[in-house]
Formats: structure tokens, sequence, C-alpha cells
């Protein structure tokens, strides 16, 4: 197992690389003084704290034994993100019902089981319980279906 | 006298219909997402997030707490019926609670735990009402300086309760300080870190970051871990025998005190409670061998001190504005979205809200023993609901409930970041807790901050100077130097393994 790919390590590096983006971005914001301070005072402050304990983070890390992260497991992670992102899409531009239907798929997927009829039940039974609380019951202002309800 | 009148005023706000219904819709809507296995408290509070937000900030809060609750009691059944705590404070109601009902002892065990909770609820709610006003008027007397140091010691404190690395657990605090500042600088109307995007000129709305880093990462970890469930679950009598009744009373109470106590501390809370109590009963018993394999003890004085702890660590929350643990930091930042800046202002300026609330708690806590028990069967019911059907249909009201929001998709894309932020965080052993406290208490400890160097002309030896942020700051440095102890770090580390 490589040292390096060590949970507290890579968390390390993940402080470190916030800090840098926090700094890159946060370069223009005035500083000020430190009776009036700036926009960009305490974000620096903080980036460069976080930045400090991110390198000792990395550092116990390589010196004692820190616990390897775990392979992630990409399916779930990523259908379930790439299910929001096409209910985001959809959601206005085609309406509560398409949007409902790709997002129940993809994140079906995301299981380890897949049974098709199973996800189809379970798209028409949210499709009505959605429909009748959320547009019926709460009266928001969504559209089921562009052009059609 | 005075506290009769307040708690009048409280009543008779909490008494009405339409927050005695949103109590109710609390609760039940807590009990319901809270029984789903491995989602905890704060995961369904985040989750439930979008619904209070229309509501008036009285109704909401309440609503809020009754989740809270709701989902509390949610994790409890769900422990001891299929052996799968929602959150770390009910993982040793699972020790024993499933023992009981793998004798066929789970009703027992289930009214006991419910009874247990009640009674420290009501117990935590005159604790509540008791340390209110004295508290509120010490605040009062709090500069720009003192509250930052209070802030400083608050989040160093919870961090203390983030299992594993305490280095990285205070990274996440910086993280979470960092994550509060974007959005329009206060002082001098600046842009941070908004990247032209106009809906980040308010800074990152609250509500996306819960759900994606609470409720998402929780349901994909689950997805991963392929929850298995557990043949058919009997629960039988409700009844507890006389054994059992004869040996819960003085475990119920001595939880409830010790629940009560250290819920109040900062970074305290429902878990600190459960796990003490569990091992206070367990020296005080003659047989201790007994525990681990359904003790009615092991069950009866946790639940009852992880709700006397739940009730009590809204105190540092609604008299200081400071949260003690991820579920206070929630409530804190539902407070700020309805205009409503928690501190000691709160009690003077708003009375019927807070006290509104304060009796709504003791309303919320009786009504779930009366949905609990009596309903126990459709609970149970919505258990055997495979999670292949469950993780869609929670994605999906996640989704909306962002949308709904500010009806902008855009929330709805925050979600999905967030979300795979929170895996991130869960993969590399970040605890999620602390960075929503500093997210919550940044902006505020910016602004005391740049106040009080401004009020000091830039001399940060104020912080030194004014005694009640001394104190602070030398009880925080305190609590650093014990984590880094050899013997403490040992016990801590003994202690969090028990616990996972």
């Amino acid at each position: 197992m490589n040292r390096f790919l060590s949970k507290d390590f890579l968390s390390g590096l993940m402080f470190i690389g916030f800090g840098l983006i926090a700094l890159y971005f946060g370069q223009k914001l005035a500083l000020g003084t430190t009776v009036r301070m700036g926009p960009g005072y305490v974000p620096r402050m903080l980036a460069l704290i976080m930045m400090g304990l991110g390198v000792v983070i990395c550092l116990v890390a390589l010196v004692t034994n820190a616990e390897p992260a775990e392979k992630p497991k990409w399916k779930p992670i990523t259908l379930v993100t790439i299910g929001i992102i096409c209910f985001a899409l959809l959601f206005e531009r085609a309406g509560l019902l398409p949007a409902l239907v790709v997002l129940i798929l993809i994140a079906s997927l995301a299981g380890e089981e897949f049974n098709l009829k199973e996800v189809l039940a379970n798209m028409v039974v949210l499709a009505v319980v959605c429909t009748l609380v959320f547009k019926v019951g709460l009266g928001m202002n969504i559209t089921i279906l562009r052009g059609v309800w | 006298m005075e506290i009769l009148d307040n708690l009048a005023l409280g009543f008779s706000v909490a008494f009405s219909f339409q927050n005695l219904m949103y109590a109710l819709l609390g609760c039940m809507l807590g009990t319901l997402i809270g029984v789903l296995p491995g989602i905890g408290p704060v995961a369904t509070i985040a989750m439930l997030l979008p619904i209070t937000f229309h509501l008036p900030p009285v109704a909401s809060l309440i609503m809020l707490a009754g989740i809270y609750y709701g989902a509390s009691y949610g994790g409890s059944t769900t422990s001891i019926l299929v052996n799968l705590p929602g959150e770390a404070a009910s993982v040793v109601t699972c020790l024993d609670g499933y023992q009981m009902a793998r004798r066929g002892r789970a009703g027992a065990a289930l009214s006991i735990s419910a009874v247990g909770s009640f009674f420290a609820g009501t117990v935590g709610t005159i604790i509540i009402v008791l340390f209110a006003e004295p508290l509120t008027r010490m605040a009062q007397k709090f500069g720009p300086a003192d509250y930052c140091a209070l802030m400083a010691l608050g989040l160093v404190a919870a961090v203390v309760l983030a299992s594993g690395s305490v280095l990285k657990a205070i990274a996440m605090v910086f993280l979470g300080l960092l994550f509060g500042l974007v959005g329009t600088d206060v002082n001098t109307g600046a842009q941070r870190f908004t990247f032209d995007i106009p809906e980040l000129s308010d800074g990152i709305d609250f509500a996306p970051i819960a759900m994606g880093l609470f409720g998402i990462a929780e349901i994909v970890v689950n997805l991963e871990r392929h929850l298995t469930r557990t043949g058919t679950i009997k629960v039988g009598s409700l009844w507890p025998t006389r054994e059992e009744t004869r040996r819960s009373i003085p475990a119920i109470l001595r939880g409830t005190m010790l629940g009560a106590a250290l819920g109040v501390l900062p970074g305290g809370g429902p878990t600190l409670g459960a796990f003490s109590a569990y091992t206070l009963e367990k020296k005080l018993s003659k047989n201790p061998g007994e525990f681990g394999k359904g003790a009615v003890e092991g069950v009866a004085a946790p639940e009852a001190a992880n709700n006397a702890a739940a009730q009590t660590s809204f105190i540092p929350m609604l008299t200081l504005g400071i949260p003690s643990n991820a579920v206070m930091a929630l409530m804190v930042g539902a407070m700020i979205i309805q205009g409503i800046q928690p501190g000691p202002e709160v009690m003077t300026k708003k009375p019927d809200l807070f006290w509104g609330m304060i009796a709504s708690m003791w309303i919320g806590n009786a009504m779930l023993v009366v949905i609990n028990l009596p309903m126990i069967g459709m609970w149970v019911k919505l258990l055997t609901v495979p999670y292949r059907f469950l993780a869609p249909a929670i994605l999906l009201f996640c989704c909306i409930g962002a949308y709904s929001l500010q009806n902008s998709t855009f929330h709805v894309i925050q979600v999905a970041g967030f979300g795979v932020l929170g895996y991130i965080f869960s993969r590399l052993g970040c605890e999620g807790a602390p960075f929503l406290l500093g997210l919550v208490l940044g902006p505020q400890m910016e602004e005391y901050f740049r106040r009080a160097m401004l009020l000091s002309r830039g001399d940060a030896m104020v912080f030194l100077q004014r005694p009640i942020s001394l104190g602070l700051l030398i009880t925080t440095a305190l609590l650093l130097v014990l984590m880094a102890l050899p013997s403490i770090k040992k016990a801590r580390k003994e202690a969090f393994q028990e616990e996972g």
C-alpha cells in the first residue's frame, strides 16, 4: 500500500488545496489594516492557518502508520450525482414527470439490485404521490409536464 | 413567578391549533424519516429543512424541534428492532435493546425507551426554563471580543467530540468558516468567492449544504454498504414486566440526570450522554455480565440520557447562539434563514418565539409517546420496505425540497455538488459536524473579530485583557492541551472505538 494514499495524507492535501483556492481567488480582495480590516483579511488568515494544519496533517500521516484510504466505489456516487444534475436540468425545461423518471431510473441503477418492473412501479407511485402532495396539496408552482399541466 | 408567566406565554403560543399541528406534523415526519435504517437525526433534519422555510418563524422552529425529537425516537426504534442505529447516540441502545428484541421483549424495550425519553424530555425542558434567563442575562454583558472567544471555545469543544483526528476536525472547522464567508462582505460590500454567480452573492445557502453534506452523502454511503435485513420483526407485548419496571425506574432517573448535565456542555450532547449513562449503569449493576445480553437498564438509562441531553443542548444555542453539535448548527442555520440571529436578544426581543418553542418541546415529547407506541405496527411495516425503493424516493424528495427553497434549479445543482464533497469527507474520515459549526458561526465570528479589533485600534491583546474573553480563551487552550496529553488521547480513542 502506498503510504501517500492514507486517509490522513489525502485529507491534508484536500485542506491545502482548498487553502490555495481561497488564496488564489481572494488575491484581489483588499487586506486592509488590523484596525480597519478589508474583505480579504479574514479569508486570507483562515486559508493560511488551514494550509498550515493541512501540512501538519500530511507530515503526521507520513510519519505514523496512517489508515489507508479505502478504494472508492465509483458507481453510487457518480450515478447519484448525475441523477440529481439531470433532475435539475429537466425540472424547469420539461417538468416534474420527466425529471422524476430520469432521476429514479439513474438512482435505482446506483443500487446493487435492479429490477425494471420494481423501478417502474416505484416511478408510478412516486409520480402520483409527488403530484398530489406538491402540486395539489401544497399548491407549489411547478410544471408536471411542460405544455400539458 | 416570572418563570410561570413566561411558561404561560409559551404554552399559549404552543397550544394554538396551528402550532400544535406543526408540532405533530414535525414529529410524524421526523419519525417517518428517522425510522428508516441508516438515517440519523442530522440527515433527517437536513432533508426536511426546506419544508419549514415557508412557515412563520415560530411554527417553523416548532416543527424543526418536532422533527429532531421524532428522528431520535425513530432512531431508537430501528436500533431496538433491527440493530441498525441511525446515529451515534443510539449505538448504545442497540447493545441491549436488540438483545431484548431477540428474546421477544422488543415491545417492552420500546415502551421503556419511550417512557424514559418522555420523562427525560420533561426534566430537560424544566432545566431549560430555569437556566435560560440567568444565562441570557450573563450573555448580555459580552462584548465583541468575548463573543469571539466564546465561539472559539464552542468550536474547539465541539471538535473534542468529533471522532478521529483532532487536527483534521480543527481543519474542518476552518474550512467551514471559509465557506461561511462566501458572499457579499457586510462591512465593505465586496464580493468574496462568488465567481460572478448572482445566487452566491447572499452567501451559499445553508440548506443545500446541509442536504448535500449529510443527506445525499449518507444515502450514497448506505447504497455502498448494501444494507441487509434481518428476518421478521416481532414486537410482542408493549407492557414491561414488574421486574423490568422495577429495574428501569432508577436507571431512567440516573440517565436523565447525567444526560441533562452533559447536554449543556459545549460539544456535549446526546452521544456523550448516552455513552456515559451506559457505562455508569454497567458500573453500578450487581451483575454487569448481563449487559450486552439484554439488560433492561442498558436500554432505559442511555435512552433517557440521550433525550435529556438532546433537550438541554438547546440551552447554549438559545441563550448564547452557540451551537454545541451538528443538530444545533442546523437549528441556528434555520433561525438565520428565518431572519432571527440566535443569541441573548432572542429571549428579550421575541419572547413568544423563545418560550413558545420551549413549551412546544414538551408537547412534542408527549406527542411522540402517543405516536410511537400505538402506531408501532406502522413504523415496523416501513422498516420492511427495501432500501432500493427508499433511496431513489429520498433523493427525489431532496431534489424537490431544494428546488422549493427559492424556486431555483441552482439549489438542486448545489445539493449535488455538496453531496460529492460530503462523500469525499466521509471517505477521508473527515467529520461533517465541525464543518457545519464553522459554517454557521463563520460570518458572525468574522464580524465580532473585526469589530473587536476596530474597538481596540488593531491591538490583538484585547482578547487577553477582558476578563471574560481571557477566561474563555484559557479554557479553550486547556481543552486543546488536554487533547494532546497521551493518556487522554488513548482514552478518547478507546471511547470512539466502542462507538464505531
